[in-house]
């Protein structure tokens, strides 16, 4: 095929000619121009039958030719469900009818149509319901009915973006008043945004006459030299509370979709009208197309639509659209005009193209092209969430908006009628109150937020909408001829399902439309409500007021789920030595949003060699709070379940921290600097929330406490050295005296290591180890590590990972909060009973853990260590513990490692009370086998070094 | 003393044709000042220059002070120590870059929700946000009248945002400097 639909160069064409581009359609090679839409093209190249429908698999050719068609869905290349009355025709694509087997020509599923009339709307749900064991055979058969395109799972995926958008006035519709609207609104010193839904503005102008597109083009012109931003073949999908407008926009030149999320002072609605279609028999063939459609197609693309035409109109642009065919050589065999009374009832045609029209008087047309032009519907779809209810005008056959909303405006053909003059002058005045009012809200949000610009006048009155209405025109109620056709295209809903459906008692349309999934559709209603809603009307016997209308949610046209998703930004966290992790063979493992090394290849090694020699492990992400002020100890007080009031100037202690139902919160520990200055440590996840946690009762119960609470976790890059040999090795780098008497464990020390001055060292031990942690401003926190690692070769000093310091810990009988705890444990269960000191004042859990203490104990779990009988069996975490003999489950193990050190499993676990003294007996069921362990609780938690020998060596 | 050590530790190649400009600031010094006392004469949301440092009121108690050593401590001098007032050294916990260019706004607007007109967001505007989902103080700080802004997140995060703000500013150009 060659362009042989193809006319003479038009006047208002978009097309360039000069720009030929290959493609191919169903396996054959065609070309278009640049300009086209994939619609247009194979338009031109003759191309009648672009798809099948969802259910009943009949053939289907344009109806409307642009992004609402119901029929033009194709698969371009991997990407399914392309709008190809919409899409821009590109070089080299591969685009192919959907859905279709063997072919789009034969299509075996058209045997749907055959039993149509078993395959009412409700089909499925009555059908396949019983015997509910039969569904998932049921489902397999229907999965290969599903509609749409085929999905690549392994084509890489777009760049899809967002973008954040503060416009005084957002304009949704480019047409004349949406163009009149932005500039007018512009003109008054309003940042405006105007978003057009097709790849030109222009609306309606852009197919009308010379007059018209010169219209379009000097508005445009005028859009651009006020400064509007234009964002063309892009939507507004939806409006949500506080003015947040979502725009997708498609046409972005480093993006396959963007949605912006504007919050516009004021949105300004001019979207136009959408041609609706007609319901009678045949009204789906090929070759029925609407007058819009067809003067598209015309003017804009060049295309001839048929060759022998019956207009069927109800309004001027049915006249004008037989004019127009008439003009480039089409036979115009007859004008059926609905406002005279006369009717079509019929398309006859074979499987590709229509090739009779039956009119209401018994006569037929032989025609290969039926125009409808039988009214239009007000898309209020953004008008319904801001909060109005368009109301029906049955003189004028279709809805208008009926609310008045501050910051939300219309114009335009959805706000009424009139001439060119009089939709642009109304366009205008509606921009000037957009303005006017943003300007008002901008006066507000001004006025109340700090770091913006002073405002120098006082705040304006509300400007009032003075704006005189448009008029409206009278037009013909034309839904329905005397036979049974399409409704949702999209969906195959006839107008006989709709009635049968009501006559089943699904007779509100609500109902209706979830039951017939009618106006659901990728074309969400645009083409179909109204005429589902009359086709009810007339089933009820009612009027198109009484029987109402569903209410149009967001999104206004489908999204795609990459433009809704965005960019996905993956925010993580890294300490300043993470360079010489990567370089040294780290096993990273995500911990939160902190990156961490796990391993560097041997855990085991590493518990090994830490045991033995020195060990050195990057704990940077462990939170750390500075705290200043004279109030300091009260905070500590409360927050802690011990106390603090005596803790002496380079004292160290650690502490728990509970919620005000005595559960565990956190832990860490906490070190005093100065008369007022302290340094906390958190968990290292839980570091955010213990700073709020604080600043919370700080500021709402003890406003008066002189306390400052800082985060510095990424401040001071933290190092624990442990093993026997780490009193060597860091003294090697520092000249303050580590000596146990000079530095004895649970103090601190500042001064100088590795030549970095203000690092503070404290002498703890998590890992079990004589161990320091040194905190370093993390500018020198690589310098620091690399010094270690430089001056303790010989001491055998190598790194340590996540997991040796979690084997450890373990070893040595230290819980972790959040594992060997959970959101139930209270700290009364937590084996340190030493902690919480019931003398004190107060502390937040106080009263629920001494209710705990004085009557609970009994019935709360403790956390205790446990050793399996067999010391090779390591049972996973979260094994369940049962009465030894029975299936009582009585715990679970909530750590468990093999221990390098002592040779044998070791694990730690939650028990009740009654089992939790030492030489209790349990019993593990092993997963995923179900084997039965014996198993003991130990005296202590520490399974290695109980009395504490090596850490306070 | 060793030099100090930024977090962004990846080099990039240099865009010629860049008309936007992204830098590691990170080793300024920042003095952070918290005070039940008003400072420098400095509401909340604002900034101004002290000397050769740049202060900027970053919260209603909190105020911090950007610039060389000298400087800083040359502003230093000017606190109110007053009232209940600390001052805590901060140049190592946070990542501060710069990022300039006529469209800097518009690299803003793809990461960050906060309007950065001129009414809304002024020179001299102090402002914590969201940007790329990592939390941010952002002080407008034009130079020679091209629009420019001083970002600065927790350290942790510097490289990560570093990135996005690259990736977020590919198609205006961007370049580091």
């Amino acid at each position: 095929m060659t362009q042989s639909h193809r006319l003479n160069p038009q006047p208002g064409e978009v097309i360039d000619r000069s720009a030929p581009l290959n493609f191919t359609w169903n396996g054959k090679r065609l070309t278009g121009f640049q300009g086209d839409t994939i619609a247009s093209a194979l338009m031109a190249n003759g191309v009648e039958v672009v798809s099948r429908s969802m259910k009943y698999h009949r053939p289907r050719g344009y109806m409307t030719a642009d992004f609402w068609d119901p029929n033009g869905f194709v698969q371009v290349g991997d990407e399914p469900n392309v709008r190809s009355g919409h899409r821009q025709l590109t070089s080299g694509i591969t685009v192919d009818p959907q859905n279709v087997w063997p072919s789009l020509d034969y299509d075996v599923k058209a045997a749907n149509g055959l039993v149509g009339r078993f395959l009412s709307a409700g089909f499925y749900y009555k059908t396949f319901m019983k015997p509910a064991a039969l569904w998932p055979a049921f489902e397999k058969v229907l999965a290969t009915f599903a509609p749409g395109g085929s999905v690549d799972l392994d084509s890489t995926p777009g760049y899809y973006d967002k973008r954040y958008s503060h416009p005084d006035v957002l304009v949704a519709g480019g047409g004349p008043a949406g163009m009149a609207a932005a500039i007018a609104a512009a003109e008054s010193g309003a940042r405006v945004m105007l978003v057009e839904h097709e790849h030109q503005l222009g609306g309606h102008l852009r197919w009308g006459s010379t007059a018209d597109q010169a219209s379009a083009r000097q508005l445009a012109e005028s859009v651009a030299a006020a400064g509007v931003e234009v964002l063309t073949d892009s939507t507004v999908t939806g409006r949500y509370e506080d003015s947040w407008v979502a725009v997708s926009q498609r046409s972005h030149a480093h993006a396959v979709e963007r949605l912006i999320k504007a919050r516009a002072k004021v949105l300004i609605v001019a979207p136009g009208l959408i041609e609706r279609p007609y319901v009678f028999a045949g009204n789906d063939k090929p070759g029925v197309m609407l007058s819009g459609a067809v003067r598209r197609s015309i003017a804009m693309y060049a295309t001839r639509p048929g060759s022998r035409a019956v207009v069927f109109s109800g309004n001027a642009d049915g006249d004008a659209a037989a004019i127009d065919l008439e003009r480039v050589g089409v036979d115009v065999a007859a004008v059926i005009d609905a406002r005279s009374g006369a009717n079509i009832v019929e398309a006859h045609g074979g499987a590709k193209r229509v090739s009779s029209v039956e009119l209401a008087d018994g006569s037929s047309i032989d025609a290969d092209l039926l125009v409808v032009a039988a009214g239009w519907t007000a898309p209020t779809s953004l008008l319904n969430m801001a909060g109005d209810r368009p109301v029906y005008d049955a003189s004028c056959a279709r809805f208008f908006p009926s609310a008045t909303i501050d910051n939300v405006l219309s114009c335009g053909g959805i706000a009424g009628d009139g001439n060119f003059d009089e939709i642009v002058a109304h366009a205008q005045a509606t921009g000037r109150l957009a303005a006017e009012r943003a300007a008002a809200v901008q006066h507000r949000l001004q006025a109340r937020t700090a770091r913006s610009a002073p405002v120098e006048f006082a705040e304006p009155a509300w400007p009032a909408d003075v704006r005189s209405p448009l008029g409206r025109d009278a037009h013909p109620e034309l839904f329905q001829s005397s036979t049974v056709g399409m409704v949702d295209f999209s969906e195959d809903v006839s107008s006989k399902d709709l009635v049968l459906a009501a006559k089943e008692g699904y007779d509100s349309v609500e109902l209706l439309k979830r039951f017939t999934t009618a106006t659901m559709g990728p074309s969400q209603g645009k083409l179909e409500t109204v005429n589902t809603v009359a086709v009810l009307a007339d089933a009820r016997g009612e009027t198109i007021e009484e029987v109402g209308t569903t209410v149009w949610r967001p999104p206004y046209a489908p999204i795609s789920l990459g433009g809704l998703a965005g960019r996905m930004f993956n925010p993580h966290r890294v300490s300043s030595i993470h360079p010489w992790h990567e370089s040294n063979g780290q096993i990273p493992i995500q911990v939160a949003a902190w990156e961490r090394p796990e391993h560097y290849g041997n855990p085991a090694g590493e518990v090994t060699n830490t045991r033995t020699n020195v060990g050195i492990i990057d704990v940077s992400p462990l939170g750390k709070l500075d705290l200043r002020g004279p109030d300091v100890p009260k905070l500590l007080n409360l927050l802690y379940t011990n106390k603090w009031s005596k803790l002496p100037i380079g004292g160290v202690r650690y502490g728990l921290m509970c919620a005000e139902d005595g559960v565990v919160l956190d832990d860490g520990v906490t070190g005093r600097l100065g008369e007022h200055h302290y340094l906390m440590t958190t968990t290292s996840s839980g570091a955010a929330r213990v700073w709020e946690w604080a600043e919370n009762w700080l500021q709402t119960e003890h406003p008066d406490w002189q306390v400052h609470i800082t985060p510095v976790t990424t401040a001071l890059s933290s190092i624990n050295i442990a093993g026997p040999k780490s009193r060597e090795l860091l003294s090697r780098l520092t000249s303050i005296d580590l000596s146990r008497e000079a530095f004895p464990y649970m103090t601190l020390r500042t001064g100088i290591v590795a030549g970095i001055d203000d690092c503070i060292m404290w002498r703890i031990g998590f890992t079990g180890e004589l161990s320091y942690e040194v905190h370093v401003p993390s500018g020198y926190g690589l310098h620091v590590w690399q010094a270690l690692i430089d001056a303790g070769a010989d001491l055998g000093v190598a790194p340590f990972g996540l997991e040796a310091q979690r084997i450890m810990r373990l070893e040595k009988g230290h819980f972790i909060v959040g594992q060997d705890t959970d959101g139930l444990t209270l700290a009364v269960s937590a084996g340190v009973a030493s902690l919480i000191k019931l003398d004190k004042d107060d502390f937040v859990g106080k009263t629920e853990l001494a209710w705990a203490l004085a009557d609970r104990m009994h019935e709360l779990p403790q956390v205790v260590a446990i050793q399996t009988a067999a010391p090779t069996v390591v049972p996973t975490e979260a094994t369940q513990i049962v009465r030894p003999g029975t299936n009582e489950i009585l715990g679970r193990i909530t750590s468990s490692r093999m221990s390098p050190t002592l040779g044998r499993s070791i694990c730690m676990g939650q028990v009740p009370s009654s089992l939790a003294a030492g030489g209790t007996a349990l019993e593990l069921v092993l997963v995923p086998d179900g084997r039965r362990v014996a198993a003991t609780v130990l005296d202590t938690h520490a399974h290695f070094d109980p009395e504490g020998a090596r850490l306070r060596a | 003393m060793p030099e100090f050590e930024s977090a962004i530790i990846k080099t990039y190649a240099p865009n010629p044709g860049a008309s936007m400009f992204l830098s590691d600031e990170s080793a300024t010094t920042k003095l952070l000042v918290r005070s039940d006392q008003a400072q420098f004469g400095l509401v909340f949301g604002a900034s101004s220059a002290v000397g050769e440092a740049l202060i900027c009121a970053t919260r209603p108690d909190e105020w911090l002070i950007l610039g060389s050593e000298p400087a800083v401590d040359a502003a230093a001098a000017g606190i109110d120590s007053g009232g209940f007032t600390n001052v805590i050294p901060f140049t190592h916990g946070r990542s501060l870059f710069r990022l300039t260019g006529a469209h800097a706004a518009g690299l803003l607007e793809k990461i960050c929700g906060i309007d950065w007109s001129d009414a809304m967001t002024p020179e001299g505007a102090v402002t914590s946000a969201s940007v790329a989902l990592t939390t941010c103080d952002i002080i407008r700080h034009d130079r020679n009248g091209i629009r420019s802004y001083l970002l600065m997140c927790d350290r942790s995060f510097g490289q990560y945002l570093f990135d996005a703000l690259l990736d977020a500013g590919d198609e205006f150009g961007i370049s580091v400097e």
